[in-house]
């Protein structure tokens, strides 16, 4: 997770941001600062405005979070305006703390009016009552730009219900980050490629150099993600494709089992505390040889400390026992229209035009957010192969052009849907990890505890409707 | 039963304030000792240091003998009874009287009997079980007594123990107060602004202005030798006539000025023309007001001539009054100390 | 308002006689001056308390605010939930710990600061500052103070040699519980303690006078002198401080977020990640809904030290 939970940090990013820009535009633009286009990468693309298909007007409001790069805020913004102003609608684009968006739109729900277009980070199942249908969009947008990226899909459509609850444009990786230096060491330059490396070559580093790993097991959004690709590369899930729950599988117990050891011989009780931006700030500190996140700790540390983002690189999700590696995306924009929406029209008109630019939205993150439709950011394994944002080497990026391959949604191999969201946002996962490796119980009974909790989360949205299966 | 002493005490506040200034006194044993003087004058200041409330900036308190320097009040074996009398507003009138007794680690029984006898001499035994809120004025007063009476200290220290009290009440406390010191024969050290309750308590009084001694005496002594025009002044309802004359004060009091012919003043008496400007008739007594011609500067001075003269005094003019020679009082007009009677 | 603005157009003696003196009428006014205190406890006491009363018998979420009542199942979901009995037990136990430290440190804080002494000012203000802080912005700095790697406290411990490593604090169940009750206890005790300051200094200097006359040292003034004549008082501190940390999620929002597991989980913050982030505010109403009879509770032996107070 992005250091939102850490005002200081982003500040500071921005200020370094900020005066970044002024110094490359100082430069005519040619300036090779860390985390500025340099070189002979391909420039900046640029933005168009796609027709819209009747007469537009009145207003646009939009909530979303405040991106932690704010230079996409910054292009965001202006792209919207203009393109309000193509139309004739009226945009005006709010900006909030990512931890507020759910609170707020519920707050908005149950208020019967808010904003016209939403934008939430984790998959919007539950407020599927609330919100309008966004089949035809998809199904339009699927028609002029190709292929939606599975894991936007199912992480944006009810299967059990038809719907189409919101609008998928975008989604984050979630890698493995290392530090090279200290993997270089114990013979292993390229990082860990299997959890069984992660745990040999974890308690090398650690017996050799004196430095732990941090993969949390705490309430927060990191640790989710941890444990769920634990869990899907070990072979097991949390539903199966139908929706049913099959948590308590051997394979989930052999990653727990699996975690426990990795923590005893690894990491400190920290990971049972920290917040989002703990393994962020440990990476940075040389304090962490591993942890798992998206690239902004590395955007982060291109400005703060260069020297370390240049020991800092990437993995592919590690491959579990059976061979299997896969990881959950790590956050993934969607938009809502609530049913109170005055202006459906014009939000969905905006949608389209946004995913029309998403050269554009991919590059203003400095590669954070990928595109939901692939075909519409051509450039974008350029991009990741040369690094336009002053990576060293250039090509560090290159393993994320593929990263589709490994990755998948919350709800894997099912949707992403109200259950799921549930069990997420009370942590399920990550404390039956923590149970295991605190050695409260053992990883077979932190399974069956976490497997009964899960199926009454499920039970419940079952008899509302929203999901299916039956187990 | 114990001595105080006190010896060159000083305290001063804040640098400047000299609350009390080098004061030098000694109780006898067993005395009703009374500070006199009015607000401000350092008498409650010079008590709580003797109590040891106060740290003195200079000087020693001594109790039977005793230095008292850097002893806190419970090391001392005096008790205080305070003008609001500090009656603990949680406890029973028992509790109250029993504190102390459990502070000094008295066994239960014992402090229990000694509290009955306290409040028995006292006369608020059937009182023990209520709490302060639900006494009056006089009871609180005779718990307060109780509890500083209970654990036998040899000295008290009252600090205007009266005048919480309405008047009437005031008189009958007065002498209560007054036969109980005598009966338990604890030398007290009794503060007050009231110079009716200091001249009929007092064995001797203290009377002190601006933190110093300006006389100590017996109330007989201080109201009829004032050591200077201060004591002069403050003692006596009407105070003394002060008429200056050249370099000497002269001073006599209202009650020695009479009429000519109503007393037999003696050869030596002093006649003066009193030109009378008003009469006050008040019932025992009528005060008569008016200026002295004739014996030094004109002054207002008063006479008091009790009910059972009735001459008659008309007002605006002038009469012929005497003082006898022995009721003269001379004074230093520079120091305002008593000097020697001059011959006028 | 209802102040008459026709005398000021010139037409006073016309002024209709009703409306001239409606403001010297006492009922009249008695009413306008209740109002906002009644349109305040509608607005924000009456209409959510039912409100979640509402929702606790409902199946609402957050996405669907459409109304099916469901009994009291809700209810007895959350009572089989070990998570919510976690978090029912650390709010009781934070609550009495806390305020069993806020009874103790308030008044020793109150104690030394009724006293004379130069700059009694300053340290007043600076005693206050905690309360004054937003509990978030607070908490964060306590989130730094007990950071895994980089605790200031951990470098001390470390620089007097009684600590190689790290403590974790908000890592290991035990301390993380500490520190919550620490950061609560932190945040009550100068509030607290100004309370009982003023407790204090209304006890007559005679009292104390009278207590040191009377051989009492500094232990028995203390326990039979000063404390039951402030008893009243360091009730009402406390009570109101029991309140402020029983609803409180902040603290272990921003510090644990419930964690090590659902060590140091609270009814508000789990009311929180069940009912907004989870998506089911049904249950999450009727897990909030548990800190009600408490609250009554403290609410009435508030009100009735109160009354004790007037009565001293």
């Amino acid at each position: 997770m992005e250091p939102s939970g850490q005002p200081g940090m982003t500040r500071r990013r921005f200020v370094q941001l900020a005066s970044g820009l002024i110094v490359a535009t100082a430069c005519g633009g040619t300036g090779t600062e860390p985390g500025e286009p340099g070189g002979d990468a391909a420039p900046a693309p640029s933005s168009s405005i796609v027709p819209p298909s009747g007469q537009l007007s009145g207003d646009l409001r939009i909530l979303q979070w405040s991106h932690f790069v704010p230079r996409h805020d910054q292009w965001f913004d202006d792209f919207a305006t203009a393109w309000g102003e193509e139309v004739g609608v009226n945009v005006s684009v709010d900006h909030i703390d990512l931890a507020e968006l759910g609170t707020r739109l519920s707050a908005e729900i149950a208020a019967g009016e808010g904003h016209d277009l939403v934008e939430l980070l984790s998959p919007p199942s539950a407020f599927e009552p609330s919100v309008l249908d966004l089949t035809d969009l998809n199904e339009e947008v699927r028609g002029r730009f190709g292929q939606q990226t599975e894991l936007c899909t199912r992480s944006s459509f009810n299967p059990t219900t038809g719907k189409f609850y919101g609008f998928c444009h975008g989604w984050v990786p979630d890698p493995g980050d290392y530090r090279r230096s200290m993997w270089e060491q114990i013979g292993l330059p390229d990082g860990p490629s299997t959890y069984q490396e992660l745990l040999e070559g974890g308690t090398r580093i650690r017996e050799e150099q004196g430095v732990h790993m941090g993969i949390g097991m705490s309430n927060e959004i990191d640790s989710n993600m941890a444990a769920r690709a634990m869990i899907w590369s070990f072979g097991g899930s949390v539903q199966d494709a139908d929706e049913n729950v099959v948590l308590n599988s051997p394979e989930t117990v052999e990653a727990v089992d699996y975690m426990a050891r990795l923590f005893q011989a690894t990491m400190t009780p920290e990971v049972f505390a920290w917040n989002a931006a703990s393994n962020n700030q440990g990476l940075i500190a040389g304090e962490f040889s591993y942890i798992l996140n998206s690239i902004s700790a590395y955007r982060t540390a291109q400005q703060a400390n260069p020297d370390v983002a240049d020991d800092v690189f990437f993995t592919p999700a590690l491959r579990g026992p059976g061979g299997t590696g896969l990881a959950s995306q790590h956050v993934i924009p969607i938009y809502v229209v609530p049913t109170h929406a005055q202006n459906p029209d014009a939000a969905q008109e905006f949608i389209l035009n946004l995913v029309a630019n998403y050269s554009a939205a991919t590059y203003n993150t400095e590669l954070y957010t990928f595109p939901a439709f692939r075909d519409t950011v051509p450039d974008l394994d350029d991009w990741l192969t040369r690094d336009p944002f002053g990576s060293v080497p250039e090509d560090k990026l290159a393993l994320l052009t593929d990263a589709e391959s490994w990755s998948t949604t919350v709800g894997h191999p099912g949707p992403a849907n109200a259950a799921i969201g549930e069990v997420f946002n009370t942590f399920v996962l990550p404390q039956m990890m923590a149970r295991a490796a605190r050695g409260e119980t053992s990883p077979q009974e932190a399974v069956v505890a976490a497997d009964a909790e899960v199926r009454r989360i499920f039970a419940r949205w079952r008899e509302r409707g929203l999901v299916g299966g039956q187990g | 039963m114990a001595i105080v002493e006190v010896r060159a005490l000083t305290k001063h506040f804040d640098g400047d304030v000299h609350a009390v200034e080098a004061v030098d006194l000694a109780t006898t044993d067993g005395e009703f000792l009374v500070l006199l003087g009015p607000s401000g004058c350092g008498k409650t200041t010079l008590l709580r240091m003797i109590a040891g409330l106060e740290e003195p900036t200079a000087g020693d308190v001594l109790i039977g003998g005793n230095s008292m320097a850097g002893l806190p009040p419970r090391a001392r074996r005096i008790a205080m009874v305070f003008q609001s009398y500090a009656l603990y507003p949680h406890k029973t009138v028992l509790q109250n009287i029993v504190f102390p007794l459990k502070a000094a680690g008295m066994a239960p029984d014992e402090r229990r009997r000694q509290a009955q006898w306290a409040a028995d001499l006292l006369g608020i035994g059937h009182l023990l079980d209520r709490k302060p809120r639900h006494l009056s004025g006089g009871e609180r007063q005779r718990a307060a007594l109780a509890r500083a009476l209970v654990r036998e200290p040899s000295v008290f220290l009252l600090d205007e123990p009266l005048s919480n009290l309405d008047a009437k009440l005031r008189a009958t406390a007065r002498d209560d107060l007054k036969l109980f010191q005598r009966r338990v024969g604890t030398t007290t050290v009794y503060v007050t602004h009231d110079q009716v309750e200091a001249m009929g308590m007092g064995d001797r009084i203290v009377v002190m202005d601006k933190g110093r001694v300006r006389q100590v005496g017996t109330p007989g002594d201080v109201y009829r030798h004032p050591a200077d025009t201060f004591v002069a002044t403050f003692l006596g309802s009407p105070p003394m006539n002060l008429v200056r004359r050249d370099d000497v004060v002269v001073g006599f009091r209202p009650e020695s000025f009479l009429p000519k012919g109503v007393a037999d003043a003696g050869a030596e008496a002093l006649t003066v023309s009193f030109h009378v400007h008003r009469v006050e008739y008040l019932g025992s007594e009528r005060h008569v007001i008016g200026t002295v011609e004739g014996l030094g500067e004109e002054t207002r001075v008063i006479a008091m001539l009790p009910a059972t003269v009735s001459v008659d005094v008309p007002v605006e003019r002038s009469h012929e009054f005497v003082v006898a020679a022995g009721d003269l009082r001379f004074f230093d007009v520079g120091s305002g100390l008593r000097t020697e009677r001059q011959r006028l | 308002m209802s102040t008459p603005p026709a005398t000021a157009a010139g037409t006073a003696g016309t002024a209709e006689p009703g409306g001239r003196y409606l403001l010297d009428r006492k009922g009249f006014l008695a009413r306008v001056m209740l109002l906002p205190a009644v349109v305040y406890i509608v607005a924000l006491v009456a209409v959510p308390f039912f409100l979640a009363i509402a929702y606790s018998l409902s199946d609402v979420t957050v996405g669907d605010p459409s109304f099916d009542f469901v009994g009291l199942r809700n209810f007895a979901t959350v009572v089989g939930d070990p998570t919510f009995r976690r978090a029912l037990l650390n709010t009781v136990l934070i609550t009495v710990v806390a305020m069993a430290l806020v009874v103790v440190l308030a008044k020793v804080l109150a104690l030394v600061l009724v006293q004379d002494f130069r700059g009694k000012w300053v340290v007043r203000l600076l005693v206050l500052l905690p309360w004054t802080t937003p509990t978030s912005l607070a908490t964060i700095a306590w989130v730094w103070l007990l950071d895994s790697l980089f605790s200031p406290i951990d470098w001390v411990l470390r620089q007097l040699g009684l600590l190689e490593g790290n403590l974790y604090w908000l890592g290991n169940e035990g301390l993380a519980m500490t520190s919550v009750i620490a950061v609560q206890t932190w945040r009550i005790v100068p509030l607290a303690a100004v309370i009982i300051m003023a407790g204090l200094s209304a006890i007559p200097s005679d009292i104390n006078d009278a207590a040191k006359v009377d051989g009492a040292g500094f232990w028995r003034t203390l326990f039979e002198i000063t404390i039951p004549m402030t008893l009243p008082v360091i009730a009402v501190a406390t009570l109101f401080g029991a309140i402020v940390v029983f609803t409180d999620m902040a603290v272990v929002f921003v510090l644990t977020r419930g964690g090590p597991v659902d060590a140091t989980q609270v009814l508000s913050s789990w009311a929180f990640f069940r009912g907004i982030q989870g998506g089911d505010l049904a249950q999450g109403a009727a897990i909030a809904l548990f800190l009600f009879p408490v609250l009554l509770v403290f609410a009435v032996l508030i009100l009735r030290s109160a009354k004790r107070m007037e009565v001293m």
